[in-house]
């Protein structure tokens, strides 16, 4: 048995924010929606490009940066997502080339409830602890559909943390207890779209949450914890859960009121603001009927580590019909044009690994950077055969750019296309995230992975520019 | 070079606009009646050996399978030799051209040049603009046609200062010119104020510096030139041509402020027809934006690079300016047909060069005209014709 430690983490938030009075304005005081949590909250939500495989990408990325770990050097990648982008289908495959985890990283894909966050990151302290990884990579994301008019809407964010685990760090992994008990809360049918809220969630809270939640954190009340992250979805579990454990836990505790209930994220987002100094973190995670509590004994700020307040100011403020488009609830009464090349077809096969790892084809010749690698069997500038597939830069410069306001639908306007001067020497064009608003030319980019298409129900990724600081 | 003297002796089209009562056969029929019907002396379809038909995009009106055979027997001339060329936005002048060599070559006696395009059958979602759909899934993803040229318009007034206003200058003439024409789509005049005000459709471009989607055919017929005197006194002769191609995609461009393509096809017109820019009397250049006609003239050699948006403003390209550009109107007003576009432009030159434009003449002093189209993904291939009113001009013997 080794020891597991944590290394480094990392966060993403939806970058659209959301204000739940505009949900609960549209569906009234009859609806479910006045349930939905405290009413000065602001909501992270996923943009129209993002899913939760891009924000557990992003927040990926950060922990990977802020540990120094290679990519490449992850043993295990345990990803631990509500609803994954495919009910069945290549989820932790694409997360993983995206990420550019060499093609024999194991792991997992946790999913179904919330508790998959707890769950993802359970399975990662066994596998170090067991010896098969030595490196282990944790994901939790979530950007759940809501159902339209219900309490879960008018609360529920999206995000992502990440926890890179292995044998050094500043946070050692202690004791964790797990309960469990077949209660239905929130939930999603077999070839249902959205996800259902329970009728009553005073009952389910009261009679059901609050003990399993009690149950789990006494134990942890025993190590003496400097500071918890509890599920506070509603704005009233926490609070309710302290006042019962007479546990002092300061109002605002968590992050929910930043994110809204960001589901399988959620106990790893309230987690990393404590992360960022020495003490010993309680933190419970909830969902499906279970919950999971595990203590985090850090001696000193752990990389990555921090409050959460400046990913979410640094969110767009979106109106409630631009979300419930981004989550097609609402849908135009018009035929979308079809991809021209499928998502079975043979192009997406060749093209997965470039497109997902972002490559490009150096020319041992001239040194140019030609993209995508699949379409340049030669040098376009000096005609060389010598080419290396490599990872593009992933920052630079806008040379020159568009806002295309006329597309048919699945586009929508605005749609910034931008041609980006690498700071590797290569060019690109890609489309830009949000408006185009904040685009010039000369502006520094950084480039995200995205969605760009939802075709045929199969997610398509590739990555987009976004202005730095903007 | 070796090759023959080619003449054009006639030359037609259809009114452009919306022809949604006429089919894709009668719009070609009815521009190759104009092309029999402008021949001096008379034209026999009967000698006609060879015909070049330019349609670049039949999915436009749901048909994959446009081929050589479609045209001949719409327009009464079944089983002759016909192929089609396609080479986007240049198809109809490089038709043009091929026809021309065909002629030049001595293997045909006498060639149709037919251009013609349906771009309105279909809904513009399902047409035009599905092509944001198309390519690929990542890199052409949202990549309509003014995302080809709006990148263009972003840098050059990055780099040079031209503004808004330099474009709508370009849309204001050919619309001035188009109401003279009485071929074009548009046949409104237009103001700059129109112009700024108009939707934006793909920043920086709005609506009014877009061409518009027009139905077209146009027609024009090719001898030999020492068989012209028996169609007409006054022939039109080919004096040279250049096609360039450049890379595909706007991330291997090299430059925004220029369209390769142009610069290069232009330098090989010149050369083989031993001509410079400074003669030339009248260019009918592609106009599908107004940047794109900025872009052109600087190319083509009329103005130095950078100046082009001033000279425009100026009125150096105007009906009496130094350089008329786009008597007809351009796409900009006469309208895109694509396939028809090149060939409707030849007729523009044809028309010229004999000085029979009506209003909207310009003057000829060494009666030389230019043609020229630039297009496909990455503005990746231009065709570039000179015309001359006088046999002992340009290339060819």
């Amino acid at each position: 048995m080794s020891t597991v430690r944590v290394a480094g983490v990392g966060a993403a938030l939806g970058s659209w924010r959301l204000d739940p009075r505009e949900v609960r304005a549209a569906w009234g005081p009859a609806s479910g929606t006045l349930e939905g949590g405290p009413a000065d909250r602001t909501l992270a939500v996923a943009g129209a490009d993002e899913d939760t495989l891009t924000l557990a990408a992003r927040a990926a990325d950060r922990a990977l940066a802020a540990t120094g770990i290679e990519p490449g050097d992850i043993d295990v990648l345990c990803w631990g997502t509500t609803r994954p982008p495919f009910a069945e289908g290549p989820s932790h495959a694409v997360l993983a080339a995206a990420l550019g985890c060499s093609g024999r990283t194991g792991g997992l894909l946790c999913t179904g409830s919330a508790h998959a966050g707890m769950e993802a990151f359970l399975a990662g302290v066994d596998a170090v602890t067991a010896g098969s990884a030595r490196w282990a990579l944790v994901v939790a994301s979530d950007a759940i559909v809501p159902g339209a008019g219900t309490a879960l809407e008018a609360r529920c964010g999206a995000g992502a943390a990440a926890l890179v685990l292995g044998p050094r760090g500043p946070a050692g992994v202690g004791v964790r207890v797990t309960r469990s008990a077949p209660f239905l809360e929130q939930w999603r049918g077999d070839g249902e779209a959205a996800t259902r809220d329970v009728y009553d969630p005073r009952l389910v809270r009261d009679v059901a949450v609050l003990p399993a939640l009690a149950d789990v954190a006494e134990h942890l009340r025993a190590l003496e914890p400097t500071a918890w992250s509890l599920p506070d979805p509603d704005g009233r579990t926490a609070g309710a859960l302290a006042r019962r454990l007479r546990i002092d836990v300061p109002e605002r505790a968590g992050t929910e009121h930043l994110v809204g209930d960001a589901g399988a994220a959620a106990p790893w987002l309230g987690a990393l603001p404590a992360l960022d100094a020495a003490g010993r973190v309680a933190v419970v995670g909830h969902g499906g009927g279970r919950t999971s509590g595990v203590l985090l004994s850090s001696e000193g700020p752990v990389p990555g580590a921090g409050p959460l307040g400046p990913l979410a100011a640094a969110g767009r403020p979106v109106r409630y019909p631009a979300v419930l488009r981004a989550r097609h609830q609402l849908v135009p009464n018009a035929e979308p044009v079809p991809m021209g090349v499928p998502p079975g077809s043979a192009m997406h096969l060749r093209g997965a690994h470039e497109m997902l790892g972002l490559l490009g084809a150096r020319c041992g010749d001239c040194g140019t950077i030609a993209t995508p690698p699949s379409v340049h069997p030669t040098c376009p500038a000096c005609g060389g055969t010598k080419l290396e597939t490599v990872p593009l830069c992933r920052t630079g410069e806008v040379h020159t750019f568009v806002v295309n306001q006329t597309m048919p639908p699945p586009f929508e306007a605005p749609l910034p296309l931008l041609v980006v001067d690498l700071d590797d020497g290569a060019r690109l064009m890609v489309q830009g995230t949000g408006d185009g608003g904040e685009v010039t030319v000369g502006a520094r980019v950084e480039l995200v992975l995205r969605r760009y298409a939802l075709e045929r129900g199969v997610p398509v990724y590739g990555y987009k520019a976004t202005v730095v600081g903007a | 070079m070796g090759w023959s003297k080619v003449a054009v002796v006639g030359a037609g089209l259809i009114r452009f606009g919306e022809l949604f009562e006429q089919s894709y056969e009668h719009m070609a029929r009815g521009a190759f009646e104009a092309a029999l019907g402008s021949v001096d002396h008379g034209f026999d379809p009967s000698v006609i050996d060879a015909a070049f038909v330019a349609t670049q995009r039949g999915t436009l009106w749901g048909q994959e399978g446009i081929g050589g055979n479609t045209v001949p027997s719409a327009i009464g001339l079944a089983g002759i030799a016909c192929t089609r060329v396609e080479n986007a936005c240049p198809s109809g002048s490089d038709a043009f051209r091929v026809g021309a060599m065909a002629v030049a070559s001595g293997v045909h006696e006498a060639v149709l040049v037919i251009g013609v395009e349906k771009m309105r059958d279909k809904s513009t979602e399902e047409g035009l603009l599905s092509r944001a759909a198309s390519g690929h899934p990542v890199y052409n993803r949202g990549e309509t046609a003014p995302v080809l040229f709006a990148p263009f318009a972003t840098r050059h007034m990055h780099e040079f200062g031209t503004t808004r206003e330099m474009l709508a200058a370009v849309a204001v003439k050919n619309h001035r010119h188009g109401a003279l024409d009485p071929y074009a789509h548009f046949r409104n005049e237009v103001t700059v104020e129109q112009v700024l005000a108009s939707p934006v459709v793909c920043a920086p471009l709005h609506l009014l510096d877009c061409c518009p989607q027009t139905d077209g055919a146009a027609a024009v017929l090719l001898v030999p030139a020492t068989a012209a005197a028996d169609y007409t006194d006054r022939p039109v002769y080919v004096a040279g041509f250049g096609v360039a191609t450049d890379h595909p995609s706007l991330a291997e461009k090299s430059t925004f402020v220029g369209l390769t393509a142009t610069v290069e096809a232009a330098r090989r017109a010149y050369a083989m027809a031993g001509l410079e820019p400074g003669d030339v009397d009248v260019a009918e250049v592609h106009d599908c934006f107004t940047i794109t006609e900025i872009l052109d003239i600087e190319d083509l050699g009329f103005v130095e690079k950078g100046k082009g948006g001033a000279a425009t403003l100026e009125g150096v390209t105007a009906l009496d300016g130094r350089i008329p550009i786009n008597p007809s109107g351009g796409l900009l007003a006469k309208g895109h047909p694509i396939g028809a576009t090149g060939v409707a432009q030849i007729a523009e030159c044809f028309w010229q060069l004999r000085e029979e434009a009506g209003e909207r003449q310009v003057r000829i002093r060494n009666g030389v005209a230019l043609q020229h189209n630039v297009g496909g993904r990455g503005s990746g291939v231009s065709v570039v014709n000179l015309l001359t009113r006088d046999p002992g001009t340009g290339g060819g013997r």
